[in-house]
């Protein structure tokens, strides 16, 4: 093979050969799951494909444990096909459609409304195999739901955006479905009272599944109606259902939503979108979605009150990120999804802890092949690669 | 510089009453909760603050001495003790509960905050710190960190690793890193995640930042028994496979119900049963007395004889007393106690049980399992007199036939104690040698001289580059 020929690798021997081989030639691979690269615009170098797509299936699943071995490039529609068989799924909803793989939602730790009750992926893997820069391969982790033997490499390559290793397998936690899953939509008042009607979601005597605020031109694309929307997932045995649906009451008039109303809002975002998301404590919710307004009408936002987090979508030539960028120095975290070259060149954000970041680096990928310039090898992340898309 | 040398520099530091140095006063911390190792620290240093703590490794870096962090020294692993002569860091003194946020659900904590400590402190604002280990009276919230302990509620609400939320770490060398944050996502590689469960490897944490949970809505307390253990382990498998998702599953032997029920942690378990099941549920009130139904129902067709529902709060404490203290009544048996930590796949806890019990007839032992049922965690645990050459040599063979036969059924060698010096030899049964070769490389990034607890988690000979630390030998 040559240096600028992609692989397609059908086994985890074929990754562990052309990373050593691309170690030894000193040529940077790009490692791709369903090849659905979205262009940032970012400073990524040029790179050989490594594409996993083909290095796909179950590996191992039992329904009564709740876990499920796969290999990295089996898409999440797969695994929802394969666990709803048995009543069960992933709980790990992605931006982006269910034509990802689960190694790249792993690689890139994203996670979607349901974050809210069961976690991010960091929460939801068990287990790694993984081939590092040197064409070591190795397994992190276990297959069990509870593991502390030895140093939390799974923990360390989730979200780790490939740069450390090519994750070739994953073991994750599977959850029951619940027996009633339904979405209430609640129109809100203007932006003014949503720091309230957050505070009021949050303490409500209900156990959503998720609980996500979407502005009024974004719940508009979703056909919702013309006003900030509040989506509220309830979910769970059916007898607790009535008294949750009351609790919801102090939002104001709930409507039951469209059945696919999050697979909208996941794939919301027009290709080539700008994607930044904003974070800060919980309580600050109100001024971050301020912060995440910018001053462009041509923005989307939501947010998940519960994590402090607001997602903007803008399509416009980047003066809206740039802004949005500028007002959130200070006061939140800012980290581009994707991002216009024009974002990337006002300069890197430092990262945080960036020695000891380096440090890893350059342990488990000393030839500096994997991902060059991707998160968070550089900062700020690319993401080039959201959930492979 | 010399031994004497050395405590005199800390003492500087610490003041007088902060070094021990007389093999009298280190007894106490040449042991942790595992009664069958010690291994006496060369000095031991207490700072009561936060900068004496920085003073203190910064010392020990510019003499390049090893040290071991050790919080209440309830670890039943054997990794806060010293080898190799290091300096044992207590860090028990720093006790503050620096502050808790109840509208975001955080709490800033010092290291050596003790864990119930936490969660007494929380309540007045209806909120709790849900890791809850037995030793949770005693343990502190730094050791929790280093062992990424559980406890039994954490089959419902996970492991210290999903409750810690930043950490401000000293690393060997003295340098002052944050990782993780409150305020935000943090962007970057999860060195946080990294830094859980690294048993005091990585370096020491200063604060710990955590989530609280608001208390539940309901809490439903049962207390099912059985005939036989196997009746036991097919109604947990039957309520995980429901989908009903507990608090907690927690499940005693015979052996164990009655060391229980003769100490004075007795519970009211049936003294004849052979098994008991502690199921709690919580969450809202309405529908949890479905659940309660469902779960019963599930107990009965497995063979429950009776299931009970404990009335009030005082019937709760008390059943969950005996489990919680099983441990401590295990020391009216006999002296020593040996306990195992293993995890394995849920649906092989039938067959894992019914294989322990063959290896523990065939070694002529006597094993009492307590364990975390609902995650599949395992406590086998043998008490023992350490006296007897012939019968410690049978427990020993029989720990190890149980540990493989626990990784044979797909399992894991520990789910919360941590592998310490303990469970170093069962690492290669489950890491291959690149696998713990790549442990290593991360613990090179933190310590690069390998002097925060040397020896521990990672069988050095696995390590490639591995080269005789003079850290190890600096003090004898």
């Amino acid at each position: 093979m040559t240096a600028d020929t992609a692989v397609r690798a059908r086994a985890t021997q074929d990754v562990a050969d052309a990373v050593k081989d691309a170690a030894a030639r000193r040529t940077p691979l790009r490692v791709v799951g369903r090849g659905h690269w979205l262009d940032a615009g970012a400073p990524a170098s040029p790179a050989t494909p490594l594409a996993l797509d083909a290095l796909s299936g179950i590996v191992a699943y039992t329904p009564g444990d709740l876990t499920l071995t796969v290999r990295a490039g089996t898409t999440l529609s797969d695994i929802a096909a394969v666990t709803a068989e048995h009543g069960q799924w992933l709980a790990l909803d992605p931006f982006g459609t269910d034509d990802g793989t689960i190694g790249a939602t792993i690689a890139t730790a994203s996670a979607g409304p349901l974050a809210h009750a069961f976690g991010t992926p960091r929460d939801a893997a068990l287990g790694l195999e993984v081939v590092t820069g040197d064409g070591s391969i190795i397994r992190t982790g276990g297959r069990v739901v509870k593991n502390v033997a030895g140093f939390d490499l799974t923990r360390l390559f989730t979200g780790s955006w490939g740069t450390l290793g090519v994750i070739t397998e994953v073991t994750v936690r599977l959850r029951a479905r619940p027996d009633v899953d339904e979405t209430w939509v609640v129109a809100l008042a203007e932006d003014d009272a949503i720091g309230a009607a957050c505070r009021a979601a949050l303490g409500a005597a209900a156990a959503p599944i998720a609980l996500e605020l979407v502005d009024a031109p974004l719940a508009a694309a979703l056909g919702l109606g013309k006003s900030p929307v509040m989506l509220v997932r309830l979910a769970g045995a059916a007898a607790a259902m009535h008294a949750q649906r009351d609790a919801l009451r102090v939002l104001g008039a709930a409507a039951v939503g469209p059945p696919d109303v999050w697979q909208r809002l996941r794939a919301a975002e027009p290709p080539g979108s700008t994607v930044l998301r904003l974070s800060q404590l919980p309580d600050r919710i109100a001024d971050t979605w301020q912060v995440a307004a910018g001053r462009s009408p041509s923005a989307w936002r939501h947010a998940t009150p519960s994590r402090g987090i607001v997602r903007v979508i803008t399509t416009d030539s980047g003066d809206t990120a740039a802004t949005i960028a500028r007002a959130a120095d200070g006061r939140c975290t800012l980290i581009a999804e994707r991002a216009p070259a024009a974002l990337w060149a006002a300069g890197p954000t430092p990262m945080p802890n960036a020695s000891l970041a380096a440090r890893i680096r350059a342990a488990f990928d000393p030839a500096g092949i994997l991902n060059p310039g991707l998160a968070p090898d550089s900062a700020p992340p690319p993401a080039t690669e959201q959930t492979d898309a | 510089m010399t031994r004497d040398e050395l405590g005199q520099a800390l003492r500087a530091i610490v003041g007088p009453r902060g070094v021990l140095s007389r093999a009298s006063e280190l007894l106490p911390l040449s042991a942790d909760g595992l009664p069958t190792y010690r291994l006496p620290p060369s000095l031991a240093v207490l700072p009561s603050t936060r900068e004496q703590v920085i003073d203190v490794v910064r010392v020990l870096a510019r003499e390049r001495v090893a040290f071991v962090p050790r919080g209440a020294g309830t670890g039943l692993s054997a990794g806060a003790l010293a080898t190799d002569g290091a300096v044992i860091i207590g860090l028990n003194r720093l006790t503050r509960i620096i502050s808790i946020d109840p509208v975001n659900r955080l709490a800033v904590v010092e290291p050596g905050a003790v864990n119930v400590s936490l969660t007494r402190a929380a309540a007045a604002y209806g909120l709790f710190y849900a890791p809850d280990p037995s030793s949770q009276t005693a343990c502190t919230i730094g050791g929790n960190v280093a062992e990424n302990s559980g406890g039994p509620h954490c089959l419902k609400y996970g492991v210290t690793l999903n409750h810690v939320v930043a950490v401000t770490v000293l690393l060997p060398n003295g340098d002052i890193v944050t990782l993780g944050g409150a305020e935000g996502e943090t962007p970057g590689y999860d060195l946080l995640g990294a830094f859980v469960g690294s048993e005091g490897c990585f370096g020491i944490a200063l604060d710990i930042t955590v989530r609280l949970v608001p208390n539940p809505q309901a809490v439903r307390t049962m207390l099912a028994d059985f005939m036989s253990i196997e009746a036991g382990a097919r109604a947990t498998s039957a309520v995980i496979a429901s989908g009903i998702l507990p608090a907690a599953i927690e499940m005693m032997d015979g052996p164990t119900i009655r060391a229980v029920e003769a100490s004075i942690y007795a519970a009211g378990y049936p003294a004849d049963a052979e098994a008991v099941l502690l199921i709690e549920l919580d969450g809202l009130e309405a529908g949890i007395d479905d659940e309660v139904r469902r779960v019963q129902t599930m107990c009965t067709e497995a063979g429950a004889r009776t299931v009970r529902i404990a009335r009030d709060d005082t019937e709760r404490a008390r059943l969950w007393q005996g489990r919680k203290k099983a441990f401590g009544a295990m020391g009216r048996v006999a002296p020593a106690l040996v306990v195992q930590d293993a995890v394995i796949p849920r649906t092989r806890l039938p067959d894992v049980l019914h294989t322990i019990h063959e290896i523990a007839a065939r070694w002529n032992i006597q094993v009492c399992n307590v364990f975390h049922a609902g995650d599949g965690n395992l406590h086998p645990n043998i008490a023992f007199d350490p006296h007897d050459a012939d019968a410690t040599d049978r427990v020993h063979h029989a720990m190890r036939e149980i540990m493989r036969a626990c990784v044979d059924a797909g399992g894991t060698i520990t789910g919360e104690h941590g592998v310490g010096l303990d469970k170093l030899e069962y690492m290669p049964l489950i890491f291959s040698p690149e696998s713990l070769d790549a442990q290593c490389r991360l613990r090179s990034v933190f310590d690069p001289e390998r002097r925060a607890n040397p020896g521990k988690v990672v069988p050095v000979h696995a390590c490639r580059e591995w080269l005789a630390s003079p850290a190890a030998r600096a003090l004898t």
